[in-house]
């Protein structure tokens, strides 16, 4: 989808409340023109996480800029090539103190990790999921959601100590989404007095939490602050199940899947399971359940026995000799299933484009080389251009190692959310990564 | 006194560098120390569950998810007092709430049970309070004020007179003290610097049982009796003599032993054919079952953990150990041969088996669990930017020991490898499951080795030079310390920590002493108000 001035300008004139200046946070709306209520179609944005890094002799593509050829771990992206952008050669600032624990950190807070002693950590700032959702996640049903093809925290953080776990069941996170109370485009909700009874009942928690925060240290009033977070969302949740949805034509009920997804050979079928994670997040995503999300396909450390390997893949990064040929295949796979979860969302129409045109989904890993934890030429895609924001079909190569949060801060602003500058000590910039952006 | 003397008690390791012995302290009697400063602490998923269990009753469908217990300074009791509830959980909590109090009003056995009037109607202000007081003291752990009281009589109200009946109306105000941070959190503040009644019953209860105080242990607080000695230590008494005490020894040493990560036990069938994913859940039960066995029906020394022959076993672990099942169901207690390289906890699947890799053993994993979690002694985690691969079987290097060599030749690797490896590589006998085998790779393994000074030729002796070391009372001691504060002990209380160590060691390691100890220490009972 491109927006030219002349579309914008009649936008601005056909009364949508788009005012130059104020962050724009939606695409322009499709000669459908009804589907939002304002005449336009969000933006979202997703993490697409793995765990243990790349090859990155393997990973980095050639040649740069719109010339540029998918590498041999990026091959399975051939079908998606136009619609993602490759970011290579840039590093993580904020130091590499915990293996595995310190890339994530700077690839999604900018900023350096609160350590804890031995190889435990915590964020010292919020996840970039969670820096976007505190701007626009406000209007739908979820703040965010968080999805993981295996059991696991996750990685996306509220501020220090504060996690957003991610839902490990395709059933269940179905459940969540499109169970109990959801309303197709066109239905009108059941009226359910129980629902008016269930936010009293809030009501009341809320005036409990107020009553305890005053005898509370700083510390455990930031938690318990974060509790309160979690019951407004609630109550808001609650509300929008009486009103009526709005008609979005590409919104439809997914097939619910299976409850299990048994070990086959002793091997979790992450695939299959990421697969059917993803049929129901794009069409989350397509009925506005949410416009934040991260999705966690392995995590870091993680030793999940791909099908076929001897060893799991943690131990596998590390001891596998050589050119890493198994280490190697596992990548391949992830981005398989990375490569689906693109043609996901670019399958479904939402105007005159695709969901996956309204998205920008950073797409990347722990670290760099897993074999010695590096956090330089660290791992980056980005799949999908927020509505014309960013750039995308080509492959940017820093000559220089810059800074991953330039990444993060082109991120935040493609979200139309006017940052300043992100990160914090070396992780911090004040400038964007111009050569990505449209 | 303060952490740095504990750690040094601890015989210490500092960026892998020994330090030299601290002489032991001489203390005879409990000093005082710093309190800890006052926090809010989540109830754990497993404190949800047993408290819903103890107070609506047993046999109610529990939610299948709640917020997840996180780890932190490696316990998720400390864990709990960092952690906060994530806008999901928020939501699991708010369904499991109202899926229970459906559960209790539509059951009219259960019901009658927590509701002590008959309503004279669709509202009843008088019937409905006392069902919110009476449960709310339960639930909260306290009584309710007025305010509190109230709010929940009109939600209760409001949904009665909506949906036309008394206990429609209950359901709502029992869903609503079900989300309450009254309920979820333990918010022990303390007043003049000390816990009130109602915070230790809740302190007692949560660290001796791993649930809420019973009505007894609530009666005492309402008494005034827990705050003062006798009552304390009465209670105390009653509380370790009790049956319940059982699932608070086993919670801790979950914990402790980082145990939950069994339910995640993932290893290869192709190379462990005896392997299921149930196989976790046994072997975390072998060594509960056991702890539980020595704890309260021996009162043994803890240390015999280490290396006691007994074990208990059903039929899957007892394939696995090569010995006798003793049950067709369930377990049973078994007697390992003298001659067995098994034994104690070392020779258990909980620790052979999760300190492993899916398809191999790991000298690097085992060494490690004993030095943190046995020794209490802190390793760094490893430098980011080294080649870590280690060289395949081969005819010149067929035995981990051979193929690990570069951990322990090269120097910069053999710093804190030296403190690992050689533990592990005593395991050796235990392949990746935890069974055992003579050969790796068709070469004799060689299981020998010295821990701090004390050499060993088979993980038998290696389990004996263990349970020797001076490390293992005070590093029970803290840890359970740590578990029964949730919190890391600050300035202060570690010279606490060191005398209730020494006390631990006169008693004979009885860790129902140690129990005693810790509820009636100054360090359980006073608190700093914060800032």
């Amino acid at each position: 989808m491109k927006l030219s001035r002349r579309t914008l300008l009649r936008g601005a004139l056909g009364g949508a409340a788009v005012s130059i200046g104020l962050p724009a946070l939606e695409c322009m709306m499709n000669r459908h023109g009804t589907a939002y209520a304002n005449g336009t179609l969000p933006k979202r944005f997703g993490v697409w996480f793995w765990g243990n890094g790349v090859i990155p002799t393997h990973w980095n593509p050639t040649g740069e800029g719109t010339e540029w050829a998918l590498s041999d771990q990026l091959s399975p992206l051939e079908n998606v090539k136009d619609d993602i952008t490759v970011v290579s050669g840039m590093s993580v600032k904020t130091g590499n103190a915990i293996p595995h624990g310190s890339g994530p950190g700077g690839i999604f807070s900018g900023a350096p990790l609160i350590l804890r002693g031995g190889e435990e950590y915590t964020f010292s700032a919020p996840s970039i999921d969670q820096v976007i959702a505190q701007q626009i996640g406000q209007d739908t049903r979820f703040r965010s959601l968080e999805l993981g093809a295996k059991p696991g925290p996750g990685l996306s953080f509220n501020g220090p100590n504060s996690k957003n776990p991610p839902e490990s069941s395709p059933r269940r996170f179905f459940d969540r989404v499109f169970g109990g109370g959801f309303t197709l485009p066109g239905d009108d909700p059941t009226p359910d007095p129980r629902l008016r009874l269930r936010r009293s009942v809030l009501d009341a928690v809320v005036t409990d939490i107020g009553r305890l925060n005053g005898k509370l240290s700083m510390h455990d009033k930031q938690r318990l602050d974060q509790h309160l977070t979690g019951i407004r969302d609630l109550e808001r949740r609650l509300v929008r199940l009486e009103e009526n949805p709005p008609s979005l034509e590409s919104c439809a009920l997914p097939d619910a899947p299976a409850e299990e997804f048994p070990d086959v050979d002793g091997r979790p079928p992450m695939p299959e399971i990421a697969r059917a994670m993803a049929d129901v997040l794009a069409l989350a995503l397509a009925c506005d359940q949410t416009r934040v999300f991260s999705f966690w396909f392995t995590y870091p450390v993680n030793n999940v026995l791909f099908p076929g390997m001897p060893a799991g893949h943690h131990r596998l990064t590390h001891d596998e000799p050589g050119d890493q040929p198994q280490v190697n295949s596992i990548v391949k796979l992830i981005t398989t299933e990375l490569a689906y979860f693109i043609e996901r969302l670019r399958s479904i129409p939402e105007g005159d484009a695709t969901l996956l045109d309204s998205c920008a989904v950073l797409a990347t890993s722990d670290t760099s080389f897993g074999r010695n934890h590096s956090l330089d030429d660290y791992p980056i895609v980005i799949a999908g251009n927020a509505c014309g924001a960013l750039k995308r079909g080509i492959h940017y190569r820093s000559p220089s190692g810059e800074n991953v949060s330039m990444v993060l801060l082109s991120l935040i602003r493609a979200m139309g959310i006017p940052a300043a500058d992100f990160g914090a000590e070396a992780g911090y910039v004040d400038r964007s990564l111009g050569a990505i952006e449209a | 006194m303060d952490r740095r003397l504990v750690a040094l008690a601890l015989v210490g390791l500092t960026a892998c560098a020994k330090k030299a012995d601290d002489p032991p302290l001489d203390l005879t009697a409990l000093p005082d120390g710093n309190p800890a400063e006052a926090h809010l602490t989540r109830l754990t998923a497993a404190q949800y569950r047993n408290t819903v269990r103890d107070v609506l009753g047993e046999g109610l469908a529990l939610p299948p998810q709640l917020e997840p217990d996180l780890p932190s300074a490696g316990l998720v009791a400390i864990g709990a007092s960092e952690s906060t509830i994530s806008g999901w959980g928020v939501e699991q909590y708010e369904n499991g709430a109202f899926s229970l109090a459906a559960q209790v009003m539509d059951d009219a056995a259960r019901r009658d049970a927590l509701v002590p009037c008959s309503p004279a109607g669709v509202t009843d202000d008088a019937c409905a309070e006392a069902f919110v007081e009476a449960v709310g003291l339960r639930l909260w752990r306290r009584p309710l004020t007025s305010e509190e009281s109230a709010a929940l009589v009109a939600i209760a109200n409001d949904a009665a007179s909506t949906l036309g009946d008394f206990y429609d109306g209950l359901e709502f105000a029992l869903a609503g003290l079900l989300q309450s941070p009254n309920f979820l959190f333990r918010a022990e503040l303390g007043e003049g610097g000390r816990y009130d009644d109602f915070e230790m019953a809740s302190r007692l209860a949560f660290f001796l049982w791993n649930t809420a105080p019973d009505e007894a242990l609530l009666a005492a607080a309402a008494a005034g009796e827990l705050t003062t000695e006798e009552g304390l230590a009465a209670q105390a008494r009653r509380m370790i003599d009790d049956d319940r005490a059982r699932d608070g020894v086993r919670q801790f040493f979950t914990d402790m032993f980082e145990l939950y990560e069994l339910d995640a036990l993932a290893k290869d069938p192709k190379l462990f054919v005896h392997f299921s994913t149930d196989v976790g859940g046994y072997a975390r039960e072998e060594t509960l079952r056991l702890i539980e066995y020595l704890v309260f029906d021996k009162d043994a020394d803890y240390r015999d953990l280490l290396v006691t022959n007994e074990t208990f076993v059903n039929r899957h672990l007892a394939a696995i150990y090569s010995v006798p099942a003793g049950a067709r169901e369930g377990f049973a207690r078994v007697k390992l041969p003298e001659s067995s390289g098994r034994r104690g906890l070392l020779g258990h699947l909980s620790f052979l088996g999760l300190q492993s890799h899916p398809a191999a053993s790991s000298a690097v994993l085992r060494g490690l669990f004993v030095r943190r979690v046995l020794l209490c002694q802190e390793i760094p985690p490893p430098p980011v930017d080294v080649n870590t691969a280690l060289p395949e079987p081969s005819d010149s290097a067929r035995t981990l020991r051979e193929r690990n060599k570069i951990h322990l030749e090269n120097p910069s690797c053999a710093q804190c490898h030296n403190f690992m490896d050689p533990i592990g590589l005593g395991f050796e006998n235990f392949d990746g499951l935890g069974r055992w085998r003579e050969k790796d790779n068709g070469a004799v393994i060689d299981a020998s080795g010295t821990l701090d000074g004390v050499t060993f030729t088979n993980p038998r002796e290696l389990a004996q030079a263990v349970r020797d070391h001076d490390n293992v009372g005070i590093c029970l001691t803290r840890t359970l310390y740590r578990y029964a504060t949730s919190h890391v002990e600050q300035a202060d209380e570690g010279q606490l920590i060191v005398a209730l160590s020494e006390r631990f060691a006169q008693q004979g390691y009885r860790v129902k002493a140690l129990l005693f100890d810790i509820v009636t220490s100054p360090g359980f009972a006073k608190v700093e108000a914060h800032q």
